[in-house]
């Protein structure tokens, strides 16, 4: 559903409003006063049609629900040129980021691979698995064929310690 | 020159990009760098920040426990997003005192201790700013005079500015500068600044493929011998990745792409082999047959 079926009917609700603007530990969002240098520059805005502009007046307005419960928060690309550009400092990047949050905190849809990335990491400290690689002449190695160290996992104790950290918000 | 650095070398070098290991750690101690690796393997946190900001952060922070435990205090982080998520992790504690303290006390279950004084350093800066143009320069002893290559520096080490990063957000040019002082000539290009797409491989894989092929392809048309890169994500996407990405942008890519500890181990006639050459994906053969001539 694009964002603007989703705003049709829409009501805002500034108490979402207000878990953004605490998630971001600032108030600089409100500055924002749509130069629409974040868009021009957007990355995600030529193939995925992400306006970061809109995003900020969005949340600005109280559309927080809308936003978090729609697929446009997870086309950004993390390139910070918005971010980078602002010149009020009120950081498309970081709205994505606390939007993409809430959306999880909500249990609303959540790109898969995330989700497998975080449960990865409790597994074995790291986000992907060791993978065995071919040459260009298609002969398989590892990082033991290839003389590199082994590191090892974390230790026991990581995994209490990282599910207390996602307890967090 | 003698420094002693931890090195966290982050999940995608790790566990695919064998080749950017391979080169930094064969290329480094040359300049009289130790690498000193860290006790554990762990994530920096990256693919944790849109789930939970704080995990993503705790997550960084104990890897700068982790380089404290060694005793030293320079963290060399070759991966652009793991430098950037350490370095936004650092900014959140050091800013937020609660952050910092909720942190801190899990931290200490474990009994490791948040140091602030451990410094974060990128291989582009390691090599331009501590060793230095003139060392690499002296160093080199087979001058790749023959080759015109790209740059991509990647976004996250040059954003924010705000965060101190390596080098300037909008003209970066220690990278070129790095690829100059192997007599090799650095171009500029209108596609220089444009990402990689990597971060959206975990979303819309697709779209990720075709911003990379779509930068493959423009610089293809100018005739360059090879990209340039000094992160793993861009190196999955441009090197790895590159057949695929073809196929998204309806074009036939071979370019070569090599890591720029690749490039300096070349220029320092360092065997091919244990610059892990022959796991780039892309053709170098057609790069390297004009530097053997």
């Amino acid at each position: 559903m694009g964002l603007t079926d989703l705003m049709s009917m829409a009501k805002p609700n500034l108490k979402s409003r207000e878990k953004i603007l605490a998630k971001l530990g600032g108030r600089e969002l409100v500055n924002c006063f749509q130069c629409i240098k974040c868009t021009s520059g957007c990355t995600a805005l030529k193939l995925l049609e992400l306006k970061p502009h809109e995003i900020m007046k969005l949340v600005n307005l109280g559309f927080v629900d809308e936003l978090a419960s729609s697929d446009i928060i997870w086309t950004c690309v993390t390139c910070l040129k918005c971010l980078q550009r602002c010149p009020q400092k009120a950081s498309p990047y970081h709205v994505m980021i606390a939007l993409r949050n809430l959306t999880v905190e909500r249990e609303v849809k959540v790109p898969e691979a995330f989700m497998k990335a975080v449960s990865q990491i409790l597994e074995t400290g790291l986000a992907e698995a060791y993978q065995k690689v071919t040459t260009r002449k298609m002969e398989a190695c590892d990082r033991e064929g290839l003389k590199l160290p082994k590191i090892s996992a974390p230790k026991e104790s990581f995994q209490a310690a990282f599910l207390k950290a996602l307890e967090e918000r | 020159m003698k420094v002693k650095v931890a090195v966290f070398w982050g999940c995608c070098i790790l566990t695919s990009q064998y080749a950017y290991e391979m080169s930094v750690r064969e290329l480094l101690p040359r300049f009289g760098v130790e690498l000193v690796d860290l006790r554990e393997a762990l994530c920096c946190g990256d693919p944790v920040r849109s789930v939970n900001n704080f995990a993503a952060n705790y997550l960084s922070i104990r890897i700068l426990a982790l380089a404290n435990l060694t005793g030293l205090t320079d963290l060399l982080v070759p991966c652009n997003r793991c430098h950037f998520t350490i370095s936004e992790a650092k900014r959140a504690v050091e800013r937020d005192e609660k952050v910092r303290e909720k942190i801190v006390s899990i931290l200490k279950e474990e009994g490791l201790e948040y140091n602030s004084d451990v410094k974060i350093w990128h291989v582009i800066d390691l090599l331009h700013d501590c060793i230095g143009l003139k060392s690499v320069g002296n160093a080199v002893v087979k001058a790749l005079k023959a080759l015109k290559l790209a740059s991509h520096v990647g976004c996250q080490i040059i954003r924010y500015s705000d965060l101190g990063r390596v080098d300037d957000a909008e003209n970066p040019r220690k990278m070129d500068e790095l690829i100059s002082a192997t007599g090799a000539k650095s171009i500029d290009y209108n596609e220089k600044l444009d990402c990689c797409g990597s971060h959206l491989m975990l979303s819309h894989p697709d779209t990720a493929l075709s911003l990379a092929g779509g930068k493959v392809k423009a610089l293809q048309s100018l005739g360059v011998d090879g990209l340039v890169v000094s992160c793993p994500d861009c190196g999955l996407m441009f090197d790895s990745k590159q057949k695929e990405a073809g196929t998204t942008v309806g074009a036939k890519l071979n370019l070569p792409v090599l890591y720029l500890t690749q490039l300096l181990g070349l220029a320092l006639n360092i065997e091919q082999e244990k610059l892990g050459l022959q796991l780039n994906q892309s053709p170098v053969e057609q790069l390297l047959s004009k530097i053997s001539a």
